[in-house]
Protein backbone atom coordinates (compact mmCIF):
# COMPACT_ATOMS: atom_id res chain seq x y z
CA UNK A 1 0.00 0.00 0.00
CA UNK A 2 1.67 3.36 -1.01
CA UNK A 3 0.41 5.48 1.36
CA UNK A 4 0.36 2.85 4.33
CA UNK A 5 1.00 5.23 7.72
CA UNK A 6 1.58 1.56 9.33
CA UNK A 7 2.10 -1.83 8.21
CA UNK A 8 2.27 -5.04 10.58
CA UNK A 9 3.92 -7.76 8.91
CA UNK A 10 3.93 -11.20 10.70
CA UNK A 11 3.45 -9.01 14.47
CA UNK A 12 3.77 -12.09 16.74
CA UNK A 13 3.51 -11.67 21.20
CA UNK A 14 4.26 -13.75 23.63
CA UNK A 15 3.45 -13.71 27.55
CA UNK A 16 5.92 -16.66 28.80
CA UNK A 17 3.88 -19.81 26.97
CA UNK A 18 0.56 -18.04 26.06
CA UNK A 19 0.94 -16.53 22.87
CA UNK A 20 -1.06 -13.49 22.33
CA UNK A 21 -0.86 -12.39 18.51
CA UNK A 22 -0.07 -14.93 16.43
CA UNK A 23 1.23 -13.29 13.20
CA UNK A 24 -0.68 -10.24 12.24
CA UNK A 25 -0.54 -8.60 8.92
CA UNK A 26 -2.49 -5.33 8.87
CA UNK A 27 -2.09 -2.01 6.55
CA UNK A 28 -3.45 1.25 7.33
CA UNK A 29 -4.00 3.73 5.27
CA UNK A 30 -3.43 7.87 5.92
CA UNK A 31 -6.38 8.62 7.48
CA UNK A 32 -8.37 5.80 7.41
CA UNK A 33 -10.42 4.51 10.32
CA UNK A 34 -10.16 0.80 11.43
CA UNK A 35 -12.16 -0.61 14.22
CA UNK A 36 -10.88 -3.59 15.65
CA UNK A 37 -13.80 -6.59 16.90
CA UNK A 38 -13.33 -9.41 19.05
CA UNK A 39 -13.90 -11.45 22.26
CA UNK A 40 -12.19 -10.64 25.04
CA UNK A 41 -8.48 -12.29 24.90
CA UNK A 42 -8.53 -12.49 21.20
CA UNK A 43 -5.54 -10.31 21.76
CA UNK A 44 -7.27 -6.79 20.52
CA UNK A 45 -5.47 -4.79 23.18
CA UNK A 46 -1.98 -6.34 23.07
CA UNK A 47 -1.98 -5.26 19.07
CA UNK A 48 -2.35 -2.00 20.22
CA UNK A 49 0.03 -1.91 22.64
CA UNK A 50 2.72 -3.28 20.16
CA UNK A 51 2.09 -0.29 17.62
CA UNK A 52 3.14 1.77 20.27
CA UNK A 53 5.69 -0.38 21.31
CA UNK A 54 4.02 -0.44 25.41
CA UNK A 55 4.16 -4.38 24.56
CA UNK A 56 7.32 -4.98 22.32
CA UNK A 57 6.47 -7.37 19.59
CA UNK A 58 8.47 -10.98 20.17
CA UNK A 59 8.60 -11.41 16.19
CA UNK A 60 7.38 -9.47 12.83
CA UNK A 61 7.46 -6.07 11.81
CA UNK A 62 6.13 -2.70 12.10
CA UNK A 63 6.87 -0.04 9.98
CA UNK A 64 5.58 3.26 10.63
CA UNK A 65 5.49 5.49 7.38
CA UNK A 66 7.90 3.60 5.84
CA UNK A 67 10.56 3.21 8.98
CA UNK A 68 10.36 -0.50 10.26
CA UNK A 69 10.22 0.71 14.50
CA UNK A 70 11.01 -3.40 15.67
CA UNK A 71 14.43 -3.03 14.11
CA UNK A 72 16.55 -6.13 16.45
CA UNK A 73 13.64 -6.16 19.42
CA UNK A 74 14.25 -3.61 21.75
CA UNK A 75 16.70 -2.03 19.69
CA UNK A 76 15.23 -0.05 17.73
CA UNK A 77 16.93 2.26 15.79
CA UNK A 78 14.40 4.95 16.17
CA UNK A 79 13.71 4.60 19.49
CA UNK A 80 10.38 4.35 21.16
CA UNK A 81 10.02 8.26 21.81
CA UNK A 82 10.49 8.33 18.18
CA UNK A 83 7.09 6.13 18.24
CA UNK A 84 5.01 7.28 20.90
CA UNK A 85 5.97 10.98 19.78
CA UNK A 86 3.65 9.74 16.12
CA UNK A 87 1.50 7.69 18.04
CA UNK A 88 -1.30 8.60 20.02
CA UNK A 89 -2.97 6.56 22.86
CA UNK A 90 -6.23 6.70 24.92
CA UNK A 91 -6.87 4.39 27.24
CA UNK A 92 -9.86 1.98 28.82
CA UNK A 93 -9.24 3.33 32.39
CA UNK A 94 -8.61 6.62 31.09
CA UNK A 95 -5.48 7.11 33.32
CA UNK A 96 -5.03 10.87 33.88
CA UNK A 97 -2.68 12.33 36.06
CA UNK A 98 -4.37 12.87 39.16
CA UNK A 99 -2.77 15.62 40.78
CA UNK A 100 -2.67 18.25 38.05
CA UNK A 101 -5.66 20.02 36.39
CA UNK A 102 -7.56 18.87 32.99
CA UNK A 103 -5.14 21.71 31.63
CA UNK A 104 -1.95 20.60 33.20
CA UNK A 105 -2.55 17.09 32.21
CA UNK A 106 -2.77 18.15 28.47
CA UNK A 107 -0.19 20.43 28.70
CA UNK A 108 2.76 18.78 30.77
CA UNK A 109 3.88 16.45 27.58
CA UNK A 110 3.88 19.42 25.28
CA UNK A 111 6.32 20.88 27.30
CA UNK A 112 8.95 18.04 28.30
CA UNK A 113 8.76 16.68 25.31
CA UNK A 114 8.19 18.90 22.39
CA UNK A 115 9.93 21.50 24.44
CA UNK A 116 6.83 24.18 24.01
CA UNK A 117 6.70 26.66 26.14
CA UNK A 118 3.95 27.01 29.23
CA UNK A 119 1.90 29.80 27.23
CA UNK A 120 1.67 27.79 23.81
CA UNK A 121 1.36 24.34 25.30
CA UNK A 122 -1.52 25.74 27.66
CA UNK A 123 -2.97 27.72 24.97
CA UNK A 124 -3.26 24.31 22.61
CA UNK A 125 -4.40 22.72 25.63
CA UNK A 126 -7.31 25.67 26.51
CA UNK A 127 -8.07 24.73 22.70
CA UNK A 128 -8.34 21.37 22.54
CA UNK A 129 -10.12 21.01 25.78
CA UNK A 130 -12.64 23.72 24.06
CA UNK A 131 -13.02 21.28 21.08
CA UNK A 132 -13.45 17.83 23.18
CA UNK A 133 -16.66 20.22 24.91
CA UNK A 134 -14.29 21.04 28.01
CA UNK A 135 -13.94 24.51 28.16
CA UNK A 136 -15.37 25.26 31.10
CA UNK A 137 -13.41 22.42 33.27
CA UNK A 138 -10.12 23.94 32.10
CA UNK A 139 -8.56 23.94 35.66
CA UNK A 140 -10.90 21.16 37.29
CA UNK A 141 -8.90 17.73 38.80
CA UNK A 142 -9.80 14.67 37.86
CA UNK A 143 -12.06 13.61 40.06
CA UNK A 144 -14.19 16.34 39.95
CA UNK A 145 -15.04 14.96 36.41
CA UNK A 146 -17.64 12.13 34.97
CA UNK A 147 -15.43 9.26 33.28
CA UNK A 148 -16.78 10.33 30.22
CA UNK A 149 -15.29 14.28 30.78
CA UNK A 150 -11.77 12.55 32.01
CA UNK A 151 -12.16 10.59 28.73
CA UNK A 152 -12.50 13.23 26.55
CA UNK A 153 -9.47 15.21 28.94
CA UNK A 154 -7.20 12.09 27.82
CA UNK A 155 -8.11 12.07 23.89
CA UNK A 156 -7.05 16.26 24.07
CA UNK A 157 -4.13 15.07 25.73
CA UNK A 158 -3.30 12.56 22.92
CA UNK A 159 -4.33 15.08 20.72
CA UNK A 160 -1.97 17.96 22.14
CA UNK A 161 1.32 15.74 20.54
CA UNK A 162 -0.18 15.88 17.28
CA UNK A 163 -0.11 12.79 16.52
CA UNK A 164 0.18 11.21 13.09
CA UNK A 165 -2.21 7.92 14.17
CA UNK A 166 -4.21 7.49 17.38
CA UNK A 167 -5.08 4.25 19.17
CA UNK A 168 -8.77 3.88 21.28
CA UNK A 169 -8.06 0.87 23.22
CA UNK A 170 -11.50 0.05 24.39
CA UNK A 171 -12.10 3.52 26.01
CA UNK A 172 -15.81 3.74 26.34
CA UNK A 173 -16.16 0.09 27.86
CA UNK A 174 -14.98 1.73 31.69
CA UNK A 175 -18.15 4.40 30.83
CA UNK A 176 -21.65 4.58 32.09
CA UNK A 177 -23.71 3.91 29.28
CA UNK A 178 -25.04 7.64 29.25
CA UNK A 179 -21.60 8.87 29.17
CA UNK A 180 -20.46 7.09 25.91
CA UNK A 181 -22.00 9.40 23.40
CA UNK A 182 -20.15 12.27 24.58
CA UNK A 183 -16.99 10.23 23.95
CA UNK A 184 -18.11 8.60 20.76
CA UNK A 185 -19.05 12.40 19.22
CA UNK A 186 -15.68 13.46 19.74
CA UNK A 187 -14.06 10.45 18.03
CA UNK A 188 -16.71 10.94 15.56
CA UNK A 189 -15.39 14.12 14.55
CA UNK A 190 -11.48 13.61 15.14
CA UNK A 191 -12.74 10.86 12.04
CA UNK A 192 -14.30 13.65 10.07
CA UNK A 193 -11.56 15.53 10.16
CA UNK A 194 -9.15 13.00 8.78
CA UNK A 195 -7.08 11.16 11.48
CA UNK A 196 -5.95 7.97 11.02
CA UNK A 197 -7.06 5.59 13.74
CA UNK A 198 -7.39 1.95 15.15
CA UNK A 199 -10.08 1.78 17.02
CA UNK A 200 -10.38 -1.29 19.74
CA UNK A 201 -14.49 -1.00 20.58
CA UNK A 202 -17.47 -3.31 21.28
CA UNK A 203 -19.43 -0.14 20.03
CA UNK A 204 -21.13 -1.91 17.00
CA UNK A 205 -22.94 1.46 16.17
CA UNK A 206 -19.86 3.14 16.25
CA UNK A 207 -18.21 0.64 14.10
CA UNK A 208 -20.14 0.24 11.45
CA UNK A 209 -20.98 4.09 10.84
CA UNK A 210 -17.39 5.76 11.66
CA UNK A 211 -15.02 2.88 10.59
CA UNK A 212 -14.03 2.44 7.25
CA UNK A 213 -12.97 -1.02 8.22
CA UNK A 214 -13.56 -3.47 10.44
CA UNK A 215 -10.90 -6.18 11.44
CA UNK A 216 -12.16 -8.93 13.54
CA UNK A 217 -9.80 -10.89 15.64
CA UNK A 218 -10.18 -14.05 17.59
CA UNK A 219 -7.27 -16.07 19.41
CA UNK A 220 -4.32 -13.88 17.99
CA UNK A 221 -5.00 -14.04 14.36
CA UNK A 222 -7.24 -11.84 12.25
CA UNK A 223 -10.29 -13.79 11.03
CA UNK A 224 -11.62 -11.35 8.65
CA UNK A 225 -11.04 -8.17 7.69
CA UNK A 226 -13.37 -5.75 5.47
CA UNK A 227 -15.42 -2.55 5.13
CA UNK A 228 -17.30 -2.03 7.96
CA UNK A 229 -20.63 -2.43 6.76
CA UNK A 230 -20.58 -5.36 4.90
CA UNK A 231 -18.25 -7.35 8.21
CA UNK A 232 -20.99 -6.22 10.87
CA UNK A 233 -24.31 -6.85 8.27
CA UNK A 234 -23.00 -9.67 6.71
CA UNK A 235 -19.67 -11.80 8.11
CA UNK A 236 -18.08 -14.29 5.84
CA UNK A 237 -16.40 -16.45 8.78
CA UNK A 238 -18.29 -18.69 11.11
CA UNK A 239 -16.60 -17.26 13.78
CA UNK A 240 -17.48 -13.80 13.09
CA UNK A 241 -21.15 -14.77 12.65
CA UNK A 242 -21.12 -16.38 16.17
CA UNK A 243 -19.54 -13.05 17.55
CA UNK A 244 -21.72 -10.88 16.54
CA UNK A 245 -24.59 -13.34 16.95
CA UNK A 246 -23.95 -13.02 20.58
CA UNK A 247 -23.18 -9.28 20.46
CA UNK A 248 -25.51 -8.20 18.48
CA UNK A 249 -28.46 -9.81 20.46
CA UNK A 250 -28.71 -7.42 23.48
CA UNK B 1 5.05 7.91 97.41
CA UNK B 2 6.79 11.27 97.91
CA UNK B 3 10.02 9.60 97.55
CA UNK B 4 9.06 8.41 93.86
CA UNK B 5 6.88 12.22 92.82
CA UNK B 6 10.38 14.14 94.06
CA UNK B 7 12.92 11.50 92.08
CA UNK B 8 10.95 12.37 88.81
CA UNK B 9 9.18 15.56 89.39
CA UNK B 10 11.31 18.05 91.76
CA UNK B 11 10.53 21.20 90.68
CA UNK B 12 13.11 22.75 92.59
CA UNK B 13 15.54 20.44 90.18
CA UNK B 14 13.61 21.24 86.54
CA UNK B 15 13.89 25.19 87.70
CA UNK B 16 17.41 25.39 88.06
CA UNK B 17 18.13 23.30 85.44
CA UNK B 18 15.45 24.24 82.57
CA UNK B 19 17.68 26.14 80.53
CA UNK B 20 20.34 23.46 80.46
CA UNK B 21 18.18 20.38 79.31
CA UNK B 22 16.13 23.08 76.84
CA UNK B 23 19.77 23.78 75.30
CA UNK B 24 20.46 20.25 75.29
CA UNK B 25 16.46 19.88 73.50
CA UNK B 26 17.72 23.01 70.92
CA UNK B 27 21.09 20.30 69.79
CA UNK B 28 18.24 17.60 69.56
CA UNK B 29 15.90 19.61 67.23
CA UNK B 30 18.73 20.50 65.02
CA UNK B 31 20.35 17.26 64.60
CA UNK B 32 16.77 15.72 64.22
CA UNK B 33 15.87 18.51 61.57
CA UNK B 34 19.57 18.42 59.72
CA UNK B 35 19.24 14.49 60.13
CA UNK B 36 15.82 13.80 59.16
CA UNK B 37 16.26 16.46 55.71
CA UNK B 38 19.48 14.62 54.79
CA UNK B 39 17.30 11.02 55.19
CA UNK B 40 14.50 12.40 52.99
CA UNK B 41 16.50 13.14 50.68
CA UNK B 42 18.63 9.57 50.77
CA UNK B 43 16.32 7.84 50.59
CA UNK B 44 13.98 8.96 47.97
CA UNK B 45 17.69 8.72 45.91
CA UNK B 46 17.98 5.00 46.96
CA UNK B 47 14.06 4.55 46.27
CA UNK B 48 14.40 5.66 42.59
CA UNK B 49 18.34 3.73 42.14
CA UNK B 50 15.98 0.76 42.65
CA UNK B 51 13.36 1.58 39.86
CA UNK B 52 15.77 2.21 37.40
CA UNK B 53 14.17 -0.36 34.14
CA UNK B 54 15.96 -2.27 31.91
CA UNK B 55 18.88 -5.24 32.05
CA UNK B 56 21.48 -2.59 31.84
CA UNK B 57 20.67 -1.34 35.26
CA UNK B 58 20.39 -4.94 37.03
CA UNK B 59 23.56 -3.78 38.87
CA UNK B 60 22.52 -0.68 40.09
CA UNK B 61 19.18 -2.25 41.60
CA UNK B 62 21.55 -4.92 43.20
CA UNK B 63 23.78 -2.45 45.01
CA UNK B 64 20.66 -0.38 46.55
CA UNK B 65 18.86 -3.26 47.62
CA UNK B 66 21.65 -5.01 49.15
CA UNK B 67 22.50 -1.71 51.11
CA UNK B 68 19.16 -1.06 51.91
CA UNK B 69 18.78 -4.47 53.08
CA UNK B 70 22.02 -4.04 55.12
CA UNK B 71 21.36 -0.65 56.84
CA UNK B 72 17.85 -1.85 57.67
CA UNK B 73 19.17 -5.04 59.82
CA UNK B 74 22.29 -2.90 61.87
CA UNK B 75 21.58 -1.16 65.03
CA UNK B 76 21.65 2.68 64.53
CA UNK B 77 23.99 2.87 68.12
CA UNK B 78 26.50 0.31 65.93
CA UNK B 79 26.40 2.67 63.24
CA UNK B 80 27.41 5.01 64.97
CA UNK B 81 30.06 3.46 66.53
CA UNK B 82 31.56 2.25 62.78
CA UNK B 83 31.18 5.58 61.76
CA UNK B 84 32.41 7.77 64.76
CA UNK B 85 35.26 5.20 65.32
CA UNK B 86 36.49 4.99 61.66
CA UNK B 87 36.12 8.05 60.39
CA UNK B 88 38.54 9.20 62.61
CA UNK B 89 41.01 6.64 62.54
CA UNK B 90 41.23 7.00 58.92
CA UNK B 91 41.26 10.80 59.03
CA UNK B 92 44.46 9.90 61.52
CA UNK B 93 46.67 8.09 59.23
CA UNK B 94 45.45 10.26 56.06
CA UNK B 95 43.32 7.92 54.13
CA UNK B 96 40.54 10.43 54.72
CA UNK B 97 41.32 14.24 55.03
CA UNK B 98 40.57 15.75 57.68
CA UNK B 99 37.88 17.72 57.05
CA UNK B 100 35.68 14.83 56.10
CA UNK B 101 37.27 12.47 58.79
CA UNK B 102 36.58 14.64 61.62
CA UNK B 103 33.86 17.03 60.22
CA UNK B 104 33.71 20.41 62.29
CA UNK B 105 31.47 21.75 59.65
CA UNK B 106 29.03 25.10 60.54
CA UNK B 107 30.85 25.19 64.22
CA UNK B 108 29.33 22.01 65.15
CA UNK B 109 31.62 19.05 66.84
CA UNK B 110 32.36 16.29 65.21
CA UNK B 111 30.03 13.93 67.07
CA UNK B 112 27.62 16.07 65.42
CA UNK B 113 28.04 15.19 62.49
CA UNK B 114 28.94 11.33 62.59
CA UNK B 115 25.98 11.19 64.18
CA UNK B 116 23.91 12.80 61.54
CA UNK B 117 26.17 10.53 59.20
CA UNK B 118 25.08 7.13 60.90
CA UNK B 119 21.28 8.36 61.34
CA UNK B 120 21.21 9.08 57.32
CA UNK B 121 22.83 6.19 56.34
CA UNK B 122 20.26 3.93 58.56
CA UNK B 123 17.09 6.28 58.30
CA UNK B 124 17.24 6.73 54.31
CA UNK B 125 17.64 3.02 54.21
CA UNK B 126 14.07 2.88 55.84
CA UNK B 127 12.47 5.72 54.23
CA UNK B 128 13.76 4.09 50.75
CA UNK B 129 11.52 1.41 51.79
CA UNK B 130 8.66 3.84 52.25
CA UNK B 131 8.92 6.16 48.89
CA UNK B 132 9.04 2.45 47.21
CA UNK B 133 5.88 1.16 48.75
CA UNK B 134 4.08 4.69 47.59
CA UNK B 135 5.86 4.40 43.96
CA UNK B 136 4.54 1.28 44.03
CA UNK B 137 1.10 2.13 44.84
CA UNK B 138 0.91 4.23 42.11
CA UNK B 139 -1.35 2.47 38.72
CA UNK B 140 0.99 0.98 36.43
CA UNK B 141 -1.62 2.96 33.92
CA UNK B 142 -0.11 6.07 35.35
CA UNK B 143 3.50 5.03 33.89
CA UNK B 144 1.88 4.02 30.35
CA UNK B 145 -0.03 6.73 30.04
CA UNK B 146 3.09 9.61 30.78
CA UNK B 147 5.39 6.88 28.68
CA UNK B 148 2.17 6.59 26.07
CA UNK B 149 2.87 10.42 25.74
CA UNK B 150 6.55 10.27 24.79
CA UNK B 151 7.54 11.40 28.19
CA UNK B 152 11.50 9.41 29.12
CA UNK B 153 11.10 6.61 32.60
CA UNK B 154 13.00 9.89 34.34
CA UNK B 155 10.53 12.49 33.24
CA UNK B 156 7.57 9.92 33.71
CA UNK B 157 8.57 9.58 37.80
CA UNK B 158 9.52 13.03 38.01
CA UNK B 159 6.74 14.80 37.03
CA UNK B 160 3.77 11.96 37.34
CA UNK B 161 5.37 9.14 39.82
CA UNK B 162 7.00 10.49 42.24
CA UNK B 163 4.44 13.44 43.49
CA UNK B 164 1.56 10.99 43.68
CA UNK B 165 3.63 8.85 45.36
CA UNK B 166 5.00 11.41 48.17
CA UNK B 167 1.64 12.15 48.90
CA UNK B 168 0.75 8.67 49.44
CA UNK B 169 3.65 8.80 52.01
CA UNK B 170 3.67 11.70 53.99
CA UNK B 171 2.11 10.09 57.00
CA UNK B 172 4.42 7.26 57.19
CA UNK B 173 7.33 9.10 56.76
CA UNK B 174 6.20 11.17 59.21
CA UNK B 175 6.25 8.59 61.50
CA UNK B 176 9.34 7.33 60.99
CA UNK B 177 10.62 10.62 61.75
CA UNK B 178 9.31 10.52 64.88
CA UNK B 179 11.45 7.64 65.20
CA UNK B 180 14.51 9.45 63.67
CA UNK B 181 13.72 12.12 66.13
CA UNK B 182 14.02 9.67 69.45
CA UNK B 183 16.77 8.03 67.87
CA UNK B 184 18.99 11.66 67.94
CA UNK B 185 19.83 10.19 71.57
CA UNK B 186 22.01 7.97 70.82
CA UNK B 187 24.64 10.50 69.45
CA UNK B 188 25.31 11.14 73.45
CA UNK B 189 27.19 7.85 73.28
CA UNK B 190 29.67 9.50 71.00
CA UNK B 191 30.19 12.29 73.88
CA UNK B 192 27.66 14.97 72.23
CA UNK B 193 25.52 16.93 75.02
CA UNK B 194 22.18 16.99 73.60
CA UNK B 195 18.64 16.56 76.11
CA UNK B 196 19.56 12.90 76.90
CA UNK B 197 23.10 13.42 77.66
CA UNK B 198 22.46 16.94 79.33
CA UNK B 199 19.88 15.42 81.81
CA UNK B 200 22.41 12.47 82.53
CA UNK B 201 24.80 14.98 83.72
CA UNK B 202 22.19 16.45 86.10
CA UNK B 203 21.08 12.84 87.09
CA UNK B 204 24.69 12.10 88.48
CA UNK B 205 25.01 15.37 89.74
CA UNK B 206 22.26 15.36 91.81
CA UNK B 207 20.89 11.51 92.20
CA UNK B 208 17.84 12.68 91.01
CA UNK B 209 15.84 12.01 87.43
CA UNK B 210 14.10 14.75 87.06
CA UNK B 211 15.83 16.94 84.49
CA UNK B 212 15.71 13.70 82.61
CA UNK B 213 11.51 13.83 82.99
CA UNK B 214 11.68 17.33 81.86
CA UNK B 215 13.50 15.97 78.58
CA UNK B 216 10.78 13.66 78.44
CA UNK B 217 8.32 16.46 78.51
CA UNK B 218 10.11 18.42 75.62
CA UNK B 219 10.17 15.30 73.32
CA UNK B 220 6.21 14.78 74.10
CA UNK B 221 5.69 18.65 73.05
CA UNK B 222 6.78 17.30 69.45
CA UNK B 223 5.84 13.78 69.05
CA UNK B 224 2.84 14.04 70.37
CA UNK B 225 1.48 16.59 67.92
CA UNK B 226 3.44 14.91 65.31
CA UNK B 227 1.68 11.47 65.82
CA UNK B 228 -2.11 13.21 66.02
CA UNK B 229 -1.10 14.70 62.59
CA UNK B 230 0.22 11.53 60.84
CA UNK B 231 -3.31 10.05 62.03
CA UNK B 232 -5.47 13.00 60.99
CA UNK B 233 -3.55 12.57 57.67
CA UNK B 234 -4.10 9.02 57.52
CA UNK B 235 -8.02 9.78 58.40
CA UNK B 236 -8.35 12.19 55.35
CA UNK B 237 -6.72 9.98 53.18
CA UNK B 238 -9.01 7.37 53.72
CA UNK B 239 -12.09 9.20 52.92
CA UNK B 240 -10.80 10.18 49.71
CA UNK B 241 -10.57 6.84 49.00
CA UNK B 242 -13.72 5.61 50.51
CA UNK B 243 -15.69 8.69 47.99
CA UNK B 244 -13.61 6.98 45.21
CA UNK B 245 -11.46 9.88 43.94
CA UNK B 246 -11.71 8.97 40.41
CA UNK B 247 -10.22 6.02 38.26
CA UNK B 248 -6.81 6.12 40.65
CA UNK B 249 -8.45 4.36 43.34
CA UNK B 250 -9.77 1.99 40.67
CA UNK B 251 -7.66 -1.86 40.18
CA UNK B 252 -6.02 -2.06 36.55
CA UNK B 253 -8.38 -3.47 33.87
CA UNK B 254 -7.87 -7.27 33.83
CA UNK B 255 -6.96 -9.42 30.74
CA UNK B 256 -4.48 -10.68 27.98
CA UNK B 257 -2.99 -6.84 27.84
CA UNK B 258 -1.25 -7.26 31.28
CA UNK B 259 -0.44 -4.71 33.68
CA UNK B 260 2.37 -3.07 31.95
CA UNK B 261 4.46 -3.76 34.98
CA UNK B 262 6.47 -6.34 33.34
CA UNK B 263 10.08 -5.18 31.64
CA UNK B 264 9.60 -4.40 28.71
CA UNK B 265 10.46 -0.59 27.23
CA UNK B 266 7.50 0.91 29.67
Amino acid sequence: MADAVLQLEGVEKRFGALEVLRGIDLDIAKGEVVCVLGPSGSGKSTLLRCINLLEPPNGGRILLEGNEITAGRGKNPLGVDYVRRRVGMVFQQFNLFPHKSAMENVALAQQTVLGRGQKEAREKAAGLLERVGLGDKLNEYPDRLSGGQQQRVAIARALAMDPHVMLFDEVTSALDPELIKEVLDVMRELADEGMTMIVVTHEMGFARDVGDRVVFMDQGVVVEQGPARQVIENPKEERTKRFLGLVLEH
Amino acid sequence: MDVIIEQYFDLDIIRDNFSVVLDGFEQTLLLSGIAGALSLTWGLILALLRQLPGKAMAPVRAVTIAYIDAFRGIPLLLIMLLVSGGFGALAADGTLPESIGIPRWFGKPDPFWYGVIAITITYGAYMAEVYRAGIEAVPGGQMEAARSLGMSHRESMRYVIVPQAVRKVIPPLLNDFIALMKDTSLVSVLGFVEVVQAGRDIQSETFNSSALTLGAIFFLIFTIPLARMVDYMIARQQRRVGRGGGPVAEPAPAGAAGTGQTGGPV
